[in-house]
């Protein structure tokens, strides 16, 4: 018997290759859409996870998140300096870390923010956090060594951001691997973000900088204020073996955003409630996260669509191409039947013939679409820093049963069709 | 060896306006060796279908010995032409991508019938076709050998009956000669009826008895004295 099927396989190896790649290609296409989603869904909320609570100057909820969380280059407005100074001194407050953009180096943001986050956001792996003003830590997938130097270059290189001088952070720490954006930072004092942005601390109280974090875009035209001012702390030598000040103050300069980890999930919603309005705005990621994918529910919903009419398309194509097998088969069945095989070996000769082509390609279209749903977390978490973990849940062996059940009932169609006519009527055929 | 007695057998196809066979009664005794002829259309296939269970009738009866396979089932006629009927066709449904050996063992392994000694019997019959390569894949075998081939497989489970549809009609005269030889040879050996189709005179004339068809009647039936050797 499987030495029959075997043959009769290798027999017809032309259409049997067909129908195993059809199948295949319309599992991947599923498979992948259905990985992907839930990737790119657990990984943000894995990366978001490590931060409680975002606060930023009133504006777009998603953009703060996209900025602050995922570090991602958007003109964010800043909000007032007294801010931080005040989240500091709650009780409420386990830490409150500062974050400023602006900068990056060979595509890695530079994020200004403070010894606390840099030390708390992961374990170092090696050296340690910056304690001076021209120091960094960098995440993990920072690809430089330690004792590197970072020359600063404003806003993204490749718009054309001119590099400063006045400062190059010397890298002391590396991070473990977080799975977040926070992975590709660099990781330095915000005062130095301050100071080489002219926004100084001591020089300014009210002056309105429409500024910083916010800012690539304009810069990158050169058309910024803070910098073609020609103000004496312009370009001035910043001197790196400063120390760290991280005394905030109501005088400290606007920040686009800070990072708060409350003490007690209670004290999380009483500071998020009392922080909304008032010139701030606070945000739970998670929550945030979660409107968004109720957006991009939609647009998984019409990946779905697309994966589903592709694999109807598919069942229909497998199921022409069984008809014809089936039709081509019919003189083989008659003579099987003729030379008295029972009936349940025709079935199961047929059935299994049929079912074994669909189980392989269901198994390959598996296969394929974990390896193109784990390329393309692979590409997506070079550009992000935001891992995306693909893996096969509980629900997608429930599926694979279901679709291969589905298969098999499939498969067994032709095979009872065999026995519509009489072995004499097959042979003629 | 099995006998067969016909009664009352009609078959007619919707939009034709005579019954393609209509025999009122026709028996063969076991072991004798009969030969069907007749022009093209006259219905002899349709004989063989009917008398093999490979075509149903609703009326009459068929009976072998004393089964009758008329009230059969479709799974129940197939596991008794299985068991009683070796078939030869004129366009031998062997399989490919098998060998001869396989081909000849098939039937009997679908049905897991197959005994302890059939290897060794589908050697020996193979042997007795005059084949000697066992492993040779069948589509690779001349016609005359692949029809050789479905003797032997005809004969694996020692038919009570042997019933070849034009068995020579589709080879050269000297394979057809070696096949008509088999055919009875083989039958006589192995204690089966012999029913075979054919216009071959070589074959025919060395039958005990010829029953002739036309449009579906039989309109001669010749018993000859003399065996076949
Ligand atoms: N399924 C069918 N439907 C209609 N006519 C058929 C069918 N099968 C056979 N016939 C007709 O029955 C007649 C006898 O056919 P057959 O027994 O095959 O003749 P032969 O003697 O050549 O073997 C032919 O005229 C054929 O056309
Ligand atoms: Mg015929």
């Amino acid at each position: 018997m499987t030495r029959f099927i075997l043959a009769d396989l290798r027999r017809l190896w032309a259409g049997s290759l067909v129908i195993v790649l059809l199948i295949a290609f319309a599992t991947a296409l599923g498979v992948a859409v259905t990985l992907q989603e839930r990737a790119l869904r657990l990984g943000s909320a894995r990366a978001a996870d490590k931060f409680d609570l975002v606060i930023g100057a009133p504006g777009s909820e998603t953009q703060l998140l996209l900025s602050a969380v995922f570090l991602q280059p958007s003109p964010l407005p800043l909000m007032p300096g007294d801010v931080l100074s005040k989240l500091s001194a709650d009780p409420r407050v386990s830490w409150a870390a500062p974050v400023g953009f602006g900068d990056s180096f060979s595509g890695y943001p530079i994020v200004g923010t403070s010894s606390v986050l840099a030390g708390t956001l992961s374990a170092l792996t090696e050296g340690q956090v910056f304690s001076r003003a021209g120091e960094a830590v960098i995440g993990a997938a920072v690809k430089l060594p330690l004792g590197y130097e970072v020359k600063p270059t404003h806003g993204l290189a490749e718009l054309g951001g001119e590099t400063h001088t006045e400062l190059a952070y010397r890298i002391t720490g590396r991070m473990a691997p977080t799975g977040t954006s926070w992975d590709r930072a660099i990781l330095v004092p915000i005062q130095s973000v301050w100071s080489l942005h002219g926004m100084g601390a001591h020089e300014h109280g009210e002056e309105e900088h429409a500024q910083d974090g916010a800012h690539q875009g304009e810069h990158a035209e050169g058309a910024a204020p803070g910098h073609d001012d020609g103000d004496d702390h312009e370009h001035a030598h910043i001197d790196p073996a400063a120390p760290l000040d991280e005394a905030w103050t109501a005088a400290s300069p606007g920040l686009p955003a800070i990072l708060v980890k409350p003490k007690t999930i209670a004290d999380a919603y009483k500071l998020r409630q009392e922080y909304r309005g008032n010139g701030t705005l606070a945000v739970f990621p998670g929550e945030v996260l979660t409107n968004l994918y109720a957006t991009l529910g939609d647009a998984k919903r019409v990946l779905s669509a697309v994966a589903i009419g592709a694999q109807v398309l598919v069942a229909a194509a497998v199921l022409l191409v069984t008809v014809i097998h089936i039709g081509q088969r019919r003189r083989q069945i008659g003579a099987l039947r003729a030379f008295g095989a029972p009936q349940t070996a025709v079935l199961l000769i047929v059935w299994l013939e049929l079912f074994l082509l669909v189980a392989v390609g269901i198994l390959l279209g598996f296969a394929i679409g974990y390896g193109a749903a784990r390329i393309l977390s692979g590409l997506f978490s070079g550009e992000s820093g935001v891992l995306l973990p693909v893996g096969f849940a509980r629900e997608d062996l429930a599926s694979a049963l279901a679709i291969t059940l589905f298969a098999a009932g499939l498969a067994l169609v032709p095979a009872l069709l065999a026995y519509r006519q009489s072995p004499a009527a097959a042979l003629r055929a | 060896m099995l006998s067969l007695d016909l009664k009352n057998i009609s078959v007619s196809y919707p939009g034709l306006s005579a019954p393609v066979l209509d025999i009122p009664s026709l028996s063969i005794a076991a072991g004798s060796r009969v030969a069907v002829t007749g022009a093209s259309g006259s219905g002899k296939s349709t004989l063989i279908n009917i008398v093999t269970g490979l075509e149903r009738v609703r009326t009459g009866s068929i009976r072998w010995d004393k089964t009758d396979i008329v009230p059969l089932s479709e799974r129940s006629r197939d596991r008794w032409r299985g068991t009683h009927v070796g078939l030869v066709m004129q366009d031998f449904h062997l399989f490919p991508g098998l060998s001869a050996l396989d081909n000849i063992l098939l039937p009997a392994r679908l049905s897991r019938a197959v005994q302890s000694g059939d290897r060794d019997r589908a050697m020996m019959l193979l042997n007795a076709v005059g084949l000697s390569r066992a492993e040779q894949k069948i589509e690779t075998m001349s016609r005359g050998e692949m029809q050789r081939v479905a003797i032997a497989r005809a004969l694996l489970r020692k038919p009570g009956v042997l019933v070849a549809d034009e068995p020579t009609a589709s080879l050269d005269s000297d394979s057809g000669d070696a096949v008509a030889r088999l055919l009875i040879d083989l039958s006589v050996s192995n204690d089966s009826t012999l029913i075979v189709v054919s216009h071959d005179p070589r074959l025919t004339g060395r039958l005990d008895r010829c029953i002739t068809l036309v449009a579906g009647r039989v309109s001669s039936d010749v018993l000859h004295r003399e065996k076949a050797a």
